[in-house]
């Protein structure tokens, strides 16, 4: 390991990585993300016109409709959705999203919470990360 | 800060299944039964429940244009596989007028996506009542039960006002839920997790149909994880008034369950001022609320739509609705649509109601809500409400633009 290793608690189990995409604000997917191109559109998010699609998405918790779960599974049957979840408190949508990406699609997306938004708020946009959904081990490559 | 996070964490070895539960996870009682149960026991571990509880009801979405290809995929393979709701179970309102839909420029193409959605939906034999307020209209948990429900508000407005017990149970999962008429038990079923961990206070008392709103969703943005506890809030709030206070609060943080002295059966009394010391307390001013309502007002434009109704409004908000309209007529080049459900549409009917608010031009919708239908292909491209949770929605898709403000004064500038 080259590089930080933050300890959070693995929700969902899987291991991926990509570049980090980190929000300091709640967020949903569900009218807040393009299910079609995974684009973030949601006005009031730090990370709007940014896209998620294979990135390591870092938010402190979710917001909004009940709808999230699916909006988040719509970008998975279609491809467009992020490598991975690091949350600070557990976004419940992204725990049932995930689950049934794996049991309908057959994608893993590890979800990680427990890591505050002080322990990302420096992290560069871009950063190449590693989440161990198993362990709930999130290794930041410097 | 004390975040969802301790609310969650395992305290025990994991999910523990008994027999019975084990039997289903293998097949015992039929695919779709398995297939609910997996994701149940795999939900609940991953948020440190130990086991899973009977519910009493269960409120699902199967609207499209949140499910998407993808909920449907969802939703059919609980039908086709031989899936019934063990519970009673209500469902969330559908992405088109159920009954008018054509009268309301929706496509035959996307109509069918719906009626796909609504065919497995009773093939799982749900109650056919499509709103948001199922507690005021079909679904009756008394207090202290648990509940699997979806819809953000009506969850906080069952945890708070009703002191029925209910997670946010999120797209897929409330499917799961009510088909095995189980839940996880962690989370808002817990005792220790329903205490207030901050506390909002009105610096005011004078609240009109826009403040109500604006309050939750101050309360929402501001809580962070944190469960809120509001005090001041007067004695005579309506639950109606409650009901789009819920809605403004979840639409804008993970807010799931409200603290309100007075009204939330295990919070003691009004007036007992011992009930919320040593929480931090924040102040809700005039200031604070003009500053949401700048937030979510986002244009100067006059509106091509007028949506009155997310949440649904019941018969007495249509009453309300009428008072304001009577006499007056909808300018040109604007539609004005009130959103309710079928059972407050034909109470509307029968009392006169609709009458009244259809002779100025405006439409009573049932069935279906503003926020979850098609409204840029229905031609839509500003709207005004005075919803905090239907102008946070519509903004956040960028698709159209929004103004939010008080019912009296759109109706002002709508008609003559």
């Amino acid at each position: 390991m080259s590089g930080e290793s933050l300890k959070g608690k693995g929700l969902v189990k899987g291991a991926s990585q990509g570049a980090a995409l980190p929000s300091l604000k709640a967020f949903t997917f569900a009218h807040g993300v393009n299910p079609e191109t995974g684009e973030v559109t949601d006005v009031r998010s730090d990370i709007r016109g940014t896209n998620v699609k294979g990135r390591i998405l870092f938010y402190p918790f979710g917001k909004g409709s009940t709808t999230a779960s699916s909006w988040f599974l719509e970008p998975v049957r279609l491809g467009n959705h992020p490598a991975g979840i690091v949350t600070e408190g557990v976004d419940l949508s992204a725990v049932i999203g995930s689950t049934m990406a794996q049991l309908l699609y057959e994608k893993t997306i590890p979800v990680i919470s427990g890591i505050p938004r002080a322990a990302y708020s420096k992290l560069r946009p871009g950063t190449e990360v590693r989440l161990d959904g198993t362990s709930g081990e999130v290794v930041v490559r410097q | 800060m004390k975040s969802l996070f301790n609310r969650f964490q395992p305290l025990g070895s994991g999910l523990h299944l008994d027999s019975a539960e084990e039997k289903i996870l293998k097949g015992e009682e039929g695919e779709a039964k398995q297939f609910a149960m997996e994701i149940v026991s795999k939900v609940g571990d991953a948020v440190g429940a130990e086991s899973l509880v009977p519910i009493k009801s269960a409120h699902v979405l199967a609207h499209y244009s949140s499910l998407h290809e993808a909920g449907i995929d969802v939703l059919e393979r609980f039908a086709d596989r031989g899936g019934k709701f063990a519970v009673p179970t209500s469902v969330d309102p559908a992405s088109i007028d159920l009954q008018n839909w054509r009268s309301f420029g929706v496509s035959e193409e996307y109509a069918k996506k719906q009626f796909r959605l609504c065919d497995a939906y009773a093939k799982l034999g749900g109650m056919r009542c499509w709103t948001c307020v199922q507690y005021q209209v079909c679904n009756f948990p008394r207090q202290g039960d648990y509940v699997a429900w979806a819809e953000s508000s009506a969850v906080v407005f069952a945890n708070s006002v009703l002191g029925v017990r209910s997670n946010k149970i999120t797209a897929g999962m409330d499917v799961a839920c009510a088909v095995l008429g189980m839940t996880p038990k962690f989370g808002m079923l817990e005792d220790e997790n329903r205490a207030a961990e901050v506390a909002f206070r009105l610096a005011f008392e004078d609240l009109d149909d826009l403040d109500f709103r604006s309050i939750g969703f101050f309360l929402g943005r501001n809580a962070g994880a944190r469960l809120p506890a509001l005090l001041g809030l007067p004695a005579s709030a309506t639950s109606d008034q409650i009901k789009h206070l819920s809605a403004g609060a979840a639409a804008a943080g993970p807010v799931t369950m409200i603290h309100l002295p007075g009204i939330t059966p295990e919070t003691r009394s009004a007036a007992s001022p011992s009930e919320h010391v040593g929480l931090e307390e924040i102040e809700i001013t005039r200031a604070g609320l003009e500053d949401v309502e700048r937030d979510l007002n986002q244009t100067a434009e006059f509106p091509d739509l007028v949506a009155f109704g997310v949440p649904h409004l019941s018969v007495n908000e249509l009453g309300e609705l009428a008072r304001l309209l009577e006499g007056r007529k909808l300018k040109g080049g604007v539609k004005l649509y009130a959103y309710t459900s079928s059972q407050a549409y034909d109470m509307a009917e029968r009392t006169g109601i609709s009458k009244v608010i259809e002779r100025t031009g405006a439409r009573i919708t049932q069935s279906t809500d503003a926020e979850i239908s098609p409204l840029k292909s229905m031609g839509f491209s500003t709207v005004m409400t005075n919803s905090a949770k239907l102008a946070e929605i519509v903004s956040s898709e960028g698709e159209i633009k929004v103004r939010y403000a008080r019912q009296k004064d759109i109706i002002d500038e709508v008609t003559r």
